[in-house]
């Protein structure tokens, strides 16, 4: 006690000031070392406790943007207030505010972290942080009036400084726990991952490469380092075999007696059904590895499994959704009301596109029939333009249909001279050119577009229908012989 | 003006400005207004935003979610997500063929011989009237052998060495199991997701959800195999490609399996396109005035159909014309398929059809009921199957057309593992089994080359991943971009739909 009233008169002999400022600071104090013992006070032991503490608990993440809301303010309202006085002194409010919401915010965070029985690191840097920027916002309030006294000293600044990074820091510490450590990165354009080194290269494991990233993505931000939720931890191959504190989760060689495959396989409205809370259930194909890999052995160094073949060289391009075209819209239906060449949607949903259908006028679909198409030419993702009369110079015309996936272009008079044209279409990843004249000296200009998966050259120069296949003799591969990347990936 | 109950901020007070005031106040008090307007409509509307959203907004909307009402209307309500497959060909085997001596290879049976089948394993299921008198069920394994294909290293029985190549292209489900034993009532199941006749069948229900490709052929189209008597048929009908409830325009359109494809298509002596134009102009007339008159919609369904076989006189010739198939696809197909009505020559057609834009084909074979003289008629009719079958996949897979074409090969019902009549090293029959039997699918939105569940040691029950007729079509549904719960049509006070009303679910395990 004597060390408190030593600090306590310390600071009153240097900051002259009134009786109640002086009471203020000595509760200020008395708060601050309330919440700097608190984790001691009651211990985040890993259980989970009274549900009244969860149901408060859980607004937590609702109400925790309203103080970052209001401190981000309060720096911006002291520089803005320079030019104009009004708004410095709503700084002061502000701030009285924050620091109001930041104890109802850090307690409602206490709770969620003790009732729902949160431990590890994570949770811990994140209490920490709170309780730090707490203080830190009582420390700006008590050091505020001076400071807007004199009108002079980086006291008040430098502690507004600080508070800035530790309510970064300490959000980013709770983005982590919500969304898992790699929310904002995994996005990243690659370029950008690169230059800034996230992601480490992957080693040739099947578990490196395969089950490490599913349970990274569905499982580690509640068991990982941040949270450990029943002590259980997914984040390293051996946190991952030791198992939780119910014992171990996966028995190698036997996925019907692992705990972990039998929780993602429960139907997800099931009370135990894991990724928990709502959270998407693994994709089916996902969970057909984690049963393969845990059958075979669960080990971490094996590069290939019986019976999964993962065509990972060459993924699907994943659905762009396409520009909005409601504009567009009732010319579209008119049109597909007439006979002829018509637009129609993929989906209910507008995003994935339009089909440009021909079948109703292959015979006398042209070039320039063609052209009239490029208004929509955005909005077409897949072109069917098999056995109509177009010929090399549609190539001009389906270069701007930038959206395109499918083009279908069988039976038709092309001769592939104009192929190259297709380079600019990003998203192209089906091409038939069955049935045409393209030779396999055209088709070879394919090679430069990268998204193309599924290329037809059948019964073309390029690809010779196959001489009198019989049924009883082994066939030839008669698909896709021209385009050496393809590899059977329908 | 009558006023809108949401809007009372715009009710008539006296304007300050109008009064006799200095011009300085009025300005100040303009300049209040419009902030006090502004603030005071913002709150109320964003106040009501938030009610409106608080509130089911689909009682706010007063619309209805189920499909009722043809679709193509305003809104395009189908497909509900991205397809992977835009059409379908379903080689449905009526009668029920064998997984026994198919697909559902099962090495231990050979030692099992003429033993009884335990009675654990057949439990307390109730038999068809064909063998529930019968003293002894003895095991009968399959007369063939099978042998290993493909990379999948999947097992097929030597009576199939073409499918045998294929196999890595197949999405074989080895689980699925129905609720009905005999005939009728399964074959209704499969089709329409219900015993009873009177449902819309799969291919009705694609055609009223997804609506047509293309304005010259049907939506779904239904070939029907000449008969083989050295077979054991059962008979199928049009209540199998019927619309049922919906709009008879959804009904599927047969091809005839010899002489004219559509009878009474071409026009008689002494007709041309022109007089056939006129006649069915004032036919059309008609029909118009009656539908004004009574408003029933089949008015409307019975003008769309003239009109469909006006455009089909010039179609279906083309259609039918195969001069133009080069070499290769009789390479492929095999000489069957020269021949009109052979299942060879539907499977062809199949392709044409999809070719030409059509939905839905399908292609019916009937002779899988084999009760006795299994090893007499299983090789005839795989025989005429077999090469069928892998000529289509083949084909379609060749010509780029599989990436986006689902084909569905099944039957009713599979046969038992146990012989019934008397069993003899040479020769059996089996009779209806529900509790387990092989389909396959392959093409867009299926994962190629897998199995799909197991069963038991004698091909009895289901022991993992089963997949219901409600699930199987539920899944094929969803591979054409359909939620199964969402295509529905009110009739009877019900939204109806394929999978009915017990819960369905999509088979993801099965999806690519």
């Amino acid at each position: 006690m004597t060390t408190l009233r030593t600090i306590t008169e310390r600071g009153v002999r240097m900051l002259p000031i009134k009786q109640s400022t002086r009471i203020a600071w000595a509760a200020s104090l008395g708060l601050s070392l309330l919440l700097l013992s608190l984790p001691w006070l009651v211990r985040l032991d890993g259980h989970s406790h009274a549900d009244w503490q969860q149901f408060l608990g859980r607004f937590h993440p609702l109400a925790v943007h309203l103080p970052i809301g209001l401190l981000v303010l309060v720096p911006l309202l002291e520089v803005v207030g320079a030019l104009r006085p009004a708004l410095r002194e709503a700084a002061g409010f502000v701030l009285a505010l924050a620091f109001a919401s930041c104890l109802v915010a850090l307690s409602l965070g206490f709770l969620l972290a003790y009732g729902s029985g949160d431990s590890g690191a994570g949770v811990s840097r994140h209490l920490w942080g709170g309780v730090v920027l707490t203080i830190v916002v009582l420390i700006c309030l008590l050091a505020r009036p001076q400071w807007h006294a004199k009108g002079v000293g980086y006291a008040y600044p430098t502690l507004l400084a600080c508070m800035l990074i530790a309510l970064v820091w300490t959000a980013d510490q709770g983005g982590s726990l919500t969304h898992g450590n790699n929310y904002l990165t995994q996005y990243m354009p690659a370029g950008m991952k690169r230059v800034l080194a996230f992601g480490t290269t992957p080693s040739a494991s099947f578990y490196a490469r395969h089950i490490h990233p599913i349970l990274d993505a569905n499982c580690s931000s509640c068991h990982g380092e941040g949270q450990a939720k029943g002590g259980l931890r997914m984040d390293s191959y051996e946190l991952l075999m030791k198992g939780g504190k119910d014992g171990a989760v996966i028995v190698a060689g036997n996925s019907g007696k692992s705990v972990l495959f039998q929780r993602i396989t429960l139907p997800p409205d099931h009370k135990q059904f894991m990724p928990a809370e709502g959270r998407p259930p693994l994709q089916p194909e996902e969970i057909r590895w984690i049963k393969a890999w845990i059958d075979q052995g669960a080990s971490q160094t094996v590069a290939k499994l019986d019976g999964i073949t993962i065509r990972e060289e060459l993924p699907e391009a994943p659905i762009v959704p396409v520009g909005d075209y409601s504009s567009l819209m009732p010319e579209i239906q008119k049109m597909a009301l007439g006979q002829g060449a018509k637009l129609k949607q993929v989906s209910a949903k507008p995003s994935d596109g339009l089909v440009l259908f021909t079948v109703d006028a292959a015979s006398t679909f042209d070039d320039a029939q063609l052209a009239q198409f490029q208004k929509f030419a955005p909005y077409i993702v897949e072109a069917e333009l098999d056995r109509t009369a177009l010929t090399d110079a549609c190539f001009d015309t389906l270069k701007q249909f930038t959206n395109l996936r499918a083009l279908h272009l069988e039976e038709t008079k092309i001769t592939g001279s104009g192929l190259a044209k297709l380079a600019s279409l990003s998203h192209l990843s089906y091409l038939n050119l069955s049935g045409t004249q393209v030779t396999a000296a055209s088709a070879a200009s394919l090679n430069s577009i990268k998204s193309l998966r599924h290329v037809y050259l059948y019964n073309t120069p390029a690809q010779p229908a196959p001489a009198a296949t019989r049924a009883s003799q082994p066939a030839t591969p008669a698909v896709e012989a021209a385009q050496p990347k393809e590899k059977s990936a329908q | 003006m009558k006023q809108h109950p949401l809007c009372t901020d715009t009710e008539h007070v006296t304007n300050v400005l109008d009064l006799a005031i200095p011009a300085q106040v009025k300005q100040e008090w303009a300049e209040l207004q419009t902030r006090r307007h502004f603030l005071g409509r913002a709150g109320k509307v964003l106040g009501w935003a938030a009610a409106a959203s608080l509130l089911n907004n689909r009682a706010l909307r007063g619309d209805n979610y189920s499909a009722a009402g043809a679709p193509g209307g305003d809104s395009l309500k189908f497909p509900n997500f991205a397809p992977r497959a835009k059409r379908a060909i379903y080689l449905f085997m009526s009668g029920g063929p064998s997984q026994v001596d198919l697909w559902d290879y099962k090495p231990n049976l050979a030692a099992q011989f003429d033993k009884d089948l335990p009675d654990s394993v057949r439990g307390s299921q109730q038999l068809t009237g064909m063998t529930t008198s019968q003293a002894r069920f003895p095991v009968a394994p399959s007369h063939w052998a099978f042998k290993r294909y493909g990379e999948s290293g999947t097992w097929v029985s030597d009576l199939m060495p073409n499918m045998g190549r294929i196999v890595d292209d197949l999405t074989i489900i080895k689980s699925t199991n129905t609720e009905a034993i005999n005939h009728e009532p399964a074959i209704m199941l499969m089709n329409t997701g219900n015993m009873n006749a009177g449902k819309p069948c799969l291919g009705s229900w694609l055609a009223y959800g997804l609506g047509s490709m293309n304005d010259n052929l049907p939506t779904f189209m239904v070939l029907q195999t000449k008969l083989n008597t050295d077979e054991n048929n059962q008979p199928v009908s049009s209540r199998l490609w019927s619309s049922g409830f919906l709009s008879s325009e959804y009904a599927g359109v047969g091809l005839r399996s010899a002489g004219d494809p559509v009878l009474y298509l071409s026009d008689p002596n002494g007709v041309d396109r022109e007089v056939r134009r006129k006649m069915l102009d004032a036919v059309n007339e008609i029909n118009r005035q009656t539908y004004e008159e009574l408003g029933d919609p089949e008015t409307n369904s019975r003008i769309a159909q003239y009109e469909m076989a006006y455009r089909m006189q010039s179609s279906v010739p083309e259609l039918a014309d195969l001069s133009k198939e080069p070499q290769s696809t009789w390479d492929l197909y095999g000489p069957d398929a020269r021949v009109p009505g052979t299942f060879a020559y539907n499977c062809l057609m199949a392709r044409r059809l999809a070719e030409r834009g059509v939905r839905f084909t399908q292609v019916y074979k009937r002779g899988w009921d084999m009760h006795d003289n299994v090893t007499k008629i299983l090789p005839i009719i795989c025989r005429e199957t077999d090469r069928g079958c892998y000529a289509l996949i083949t084909d379609l897979k060749q010509r780029g057309m599989l990436d986006d074409t689902l084909v569905i090969w099944a039957g009713e019902f599979g046969r038992t593992v146990y012989s019934q009549g008397g069993l003899t090293p040479d020769n059996y029959g089996r009779d209806h089994h529900p509790r387990c039997y092989t389909t396959w699918m392959a093409g867009g939105g299926v994962r190629p080359g897998i199995t799909y569940g197991e069963t038991d040691d004698y091909s009895y029950n289901v022991v993992k991943d089963p997949v219901t007729v409600r699930d199987f079509n539920a899944t094929i549904l969803h591979c054409l971009g359909i939620d199964h719960n969402k295509l529905t049509y009110k009739f009877q006070g019900l939204d109806q739909k394929l999978t009915g009303p017990v819960p369905a679910s999509v088979v993801s395990g099965l999806l690519a």
